[in-house]
């Protein structure tokens, strides 16, 4: 390893391990930071205000203690790890923070963030459950409630330029990502997925500026690699929610296989949609966060008539990926108390037996505590698909 | 498969009212109406939910509206839950999903598997229907994802989702800011409900015919507000446990006369009661408010536990579906479908203006608060279901708002005369943990054990205040 490749991994790996140290940093200087969770929540209207977007994390490593006094245990886990972590204090840095409307542990819990953490700025963003004339129309109306509360915040009107100048930046930052994810195509792939995972988790504590930059250097240093870290395996495909940890992709990887595509909110889902330009930038984000994010909180009517004809209309993302970057099998990775995504496991499951992509479903806690668990049942199916 | 066992039969809960009481055979008469209607083939049946205000325009259309979670519900009463459940959960659905929907879905599933009804349905089963309408927004994840799940196994059976949302209370913002976008969306879900209810029934809505319906609901409406608040007296003429039946009424048959000659004979029914003085308990002891959460169905017999401690419970906020349509601020409208937008945004947004001024306060806080001073509470009981997180994450946080406000210490008030006084202002809570309807999950000996508990906290505060 180089140098160069060295430090940029290491800046990875700091900024890893302290999650929001650059955020922290910026807040002293004077900006505002705001937080999120859920990719629903248009990131480029938070940017066009002046405004810094940051990703909440929750932890896996770390009991949730103080959150269970305020929140119940029946909420998705990941969710109430990050509540916890907030009430803890561990993002005091924030400003404010955003919710929308993703799933009923962020709309039900809305009053319990507001009231419970020190933050000035609170809104929730109403995202459509379904996907007609009428809610791109609501959904335009109600982006641009966010933009006038961001601008009562910011202390300055957000313009249709602004909006244009961020949404360059963010298509930017996913062309890089898309342009990480094509050294994954190699066998084995020129980067790990316990690499990338770090770098786009990394990437969403980062002003967009700050995050184009190290994409830049990671792209640099990935694009001189010779040899891959990594030996021949199964390549495999991740599928669920968000997935802020590199915990079961590292199991992956060290138990033999590698994992080289996803559907996860952190990564394909969010990253590979881009917002379209040229046009009025609000129906533009419209467009993108309500039609092109393929989340199961998003209702697409059956036109085929058929199962058959459903899934491929609703899954069929995942099939392409499936083909492009070669997977040998893949893991449906669902919370405990996810709504959205637990009622689509028969179909999921139904959908890649149709594309003849091996399956394991595993339910999990979110929890360090389970990774012995997991281990087991991986390692069987590596060595069923190997 | 799973081995399908049916659960011990439950014993028959003790209501307080004849009206709580004939509601039993009503509903039997509901499921065996949608069969019969199957048979006959003149009406089309609809799958579909509770509280989305659309009941209107299913009758004017002459839908039969088959609800499945008042199906999923019967099954957990009668404790028969358990086989449709493991069904779902032998097709991959967790049992942390939400239990209504898994025992649906299982249902369905083993329906359209045999091409007839299970073994034994409960009351001869949930029928097939023409088509399904859902709806999610804001209210429930499950509401969108229980038909499309469904559907698998019944491709040929269409789908509306309609979304209905509502502006979330924020603090620093007039909800009436927003809400003119809100009701022209709303009013185009509605009416594209409309549009497929034409397409699927090949008839034309016959808008007066609405206009009738949508009036008799408001009527209905304000006439179970002013019914259920004459249980203000003391003591309690009708408890929670018996509006665990005259939810019936109201999420099922709105729209209907017979509704609104159900809460005529109920309202009579509570003032020959208080006239009376007549109670749920006669020697009502502690006033307790349902303040949360879906009721165990297989196990109503604790409201008859708690009545045996002399406990009453006078309200309750699981069911309220409710508010008066004279006290809402919404804008008059002579279209049917506007209105029935307006009123939804009215009920949702009842509480905000009233919270905004108390500090600390929200929307279901308030209403809680209001209760309490209103049927002059003793404590106040939640029950966490697990399966269900639209009803049931927030519930731990409304309580500790509570608690800021009702201090286990006397405080110093200004009473009517002007002078200052001491006021016990203590109010005790008790949270039940189970499901709806997974009798799995729910413990007899431990919820009674927790029940004592509380009635003893409550006596211990009734004793020193007396002192």
């Amino acid at each position: 390893m180089s140098e160069k490749q060295r430090n940029i991994f290491d800046t990875v790996e700091k900024y890893y391990d302290d999650y929001g140290l650059r955020a922290r940093e910026l807040e002293n200087e004077g900006k505002k930071i705001i937080g999120y969770v859920c990719s629903f929540v248009p990131l480029e209207i938070i940017t066009a205000s002046g405004c810094i977007p940051f990703r909440m994390r929750g932890s896996v490593h770390e009991p949730i203690t103080k959150g269970d006094t305020l929140l119940e245990t029946i909420v998705c886990p990941y969710y109430r790890s990050c509540f916890d972590l907030s009430v803890k204090g561990k993002y005091d840095f924030l400003s404010g923070l955003v919710i929308p409307h993703s799933c009923d542990s962020m709309v039900r819990s809305f009053s319990v963030w507001s009231y419970s953490l020190p933050y000035s700025y609170f809104h929730f963003v109403n995202v459509p459950t379904v996907c007609v004339e009428s809610s791109f129309e609501f959904f335009n109306a109600e982006l641009n409630t966010f933009r006038k509360s961001l601008e009562k915040l910011g202390g300055k009107k957000i313009t249709d330029a602004d909006l244009a100048q961020a949404i360059k930046l963010h298509n930017e930052n996913r062309d890089k990502v898309r342009a990480l994810y094509e050294f994954r195509k190699a066998d084995p792939p020129i980067i790990s997925g316990t690499e990338l995972s770090k770098v786009l988790i990394v990437g969403s504590s980062l002003p967009i500026h700050d995050a184009n930059t190290l994409f830049d250097q990671v792209l640099a240093e990935i694009g001189r690699r010779e040899k891959s870290p990594l030996k021949k395996g199964p390549r495999i495909f991740v599928d669920g929610a968000c997935l802020d940890n590199i915990e079961l992709i590292k199991l992956v990887e060290e138990i033999g296989g590698n994992v080289v595509a996803d559907a996860l909110c952190n990564g394909t889902r969010d990253y590979f949609p881009k917002t379209d330009v040229g046009g009025d930038p609000i129906d533009a984000l419209a467009h993108r966060y309500l039609s092109k994010i393929n989340c199961p909180k998003t209702y697409r009517e059956n036109n085929s008539g058929t199962f058959e004809g459903d899934i491929v209309s609703r899954f069929g993302d995942i099939g392409h990926y499936a083909q492009e970057f070669k997977v040998d099998g893949a893991i449906l990775y669902v919370y405990k108390y996810c709504d959205p995504f637990g009622f689509e496991v028969p179909a999921r499951e139904a959908y890649y037996q149709s594309i003849h992509i091996p399956l394991l479903h595993l339910e999990d806690v979110y929890s360090a505590g389970t990774i012995g668990q997991l281990r087991t049942r991986l390692q069987a199916f590596l060595e069923m698909i190997g | 498969m799973v081995e399908e066992q049916k659960e011990a039969k439950a014993k028959k809960r003790v209501t307080a009212t004849k009206a709580a009481a004939s509601i039993g055979p009503m509903v039997k008469e509901f499921i065996t109406g949608t069969l019969r209607a199957r048979e006959e083939g003149k009406q089309k049946l609809a799958y579909t939910f509770i509280v989305c205000h659309h009941e209107e325009i299913l009758r004017a259309m002459d839908v039969i509206p088959v609800w499945t979670e008042n199906f999923a519900g019967i099954c957990g009463a009668k404790r028969d839950a358990e086989r449709f459940l493991q069904r779902a959960e032998s097709l991959g659905l967790s049992r942390s999903l939400c239990t209504y929907a898994l025992c649906g879905i299982g249902f369905d599933q083993w329906r359209e598997e045999l091409g007839q009804m299970p073994p034994d349905a409960p009351w001869g089963g949930q029928v097939r229907p023409d088509f399904m309408i859902s709806s999610g927004q804001i209210l429930c994840d499950p509401r969108s994802k229980w038909y499309q799940a469904s559907q698998q196994f019944m491709p040929d059976v269409p789908i509306y989702n309609m979304d209905l949302p509502y502006p979330l209370f924020q603090r620093d913002r007039d909800h009436r800011e927003v809400w003119g976008y809100y009701h022209k969306y709303i009013v185009k879900q509605l009416r594209g409900l409309v549009d497929f209810l034409e397409e699927q029934t090949k008839k034309k809505m016959d808008y007066d015919r609405l206009r009738e319906l949508v009036s008799l609901s408001d009527r209905t409406w304000n006439l179970i507000d002013e019914t259920y608040k004459l249980r203000r007296a003391v003591p309690c003429p009708m408890g929670t446990g018996d509006a665990m039946n005259t939810m019936v009424p109201i999420a099922f048959m709105m729209a209907t006369q017979r509704a609104y000659d159900f809460f005529v004979d109920l309202k009579k029914e509570l003032e020959e009661k208080v006239a009376k003085g007549e109670g749920e308990v006669q020697e009502e002891k502690y006033r307790l408010l349902w303040g949360g959460g879906l009721p165990a169905w297989y196990a109503l017999n604790d409201f008859n536990y708690f009545n045996s401690k002399g406990a009453s419970f006078p309200a309750e906020t699981t069911y309220y579906m409710v508010e008066p349509l004279y006290e809402m601020d919404i804008p008059d409208t002579k279209d049917p479908i506007e209105h029935l937008a307006w009123r939804w945004l009215g009920y949702w947004t009842f509480w905000y203006d009233k919270a905004k001024k108390r500090p600390g306060s929200e929307p279901d806080v308030e209403w809680l608060i209001n209760l309490i001073e209103e049927y002059k509470i003793d404590g106040v009981v939640m029950h966490e279901a697990f399966s269900c997180r639209t009803w049931h994450v927030g519930l731990i946080w409304q309580l500790h708002q509570l608690a800021k406000i009702y201090k286990p210490i006397p405080i110093l008030m200004t009473g009517k005369d002007g002078k200052k006084e001491k006021v016990y202002r203590e109010l005790p809570s008790l949270i039940l943990e189970s499901d709806i309807i997974d009798i799995t999950s729910y413990s007899e000996v431990d919820t009674r054990n927790k029940i004592d508990a509380f009635i003893e906290t409550l006596e211990s505060i009734r004793t020193n205040k007396a002192a």
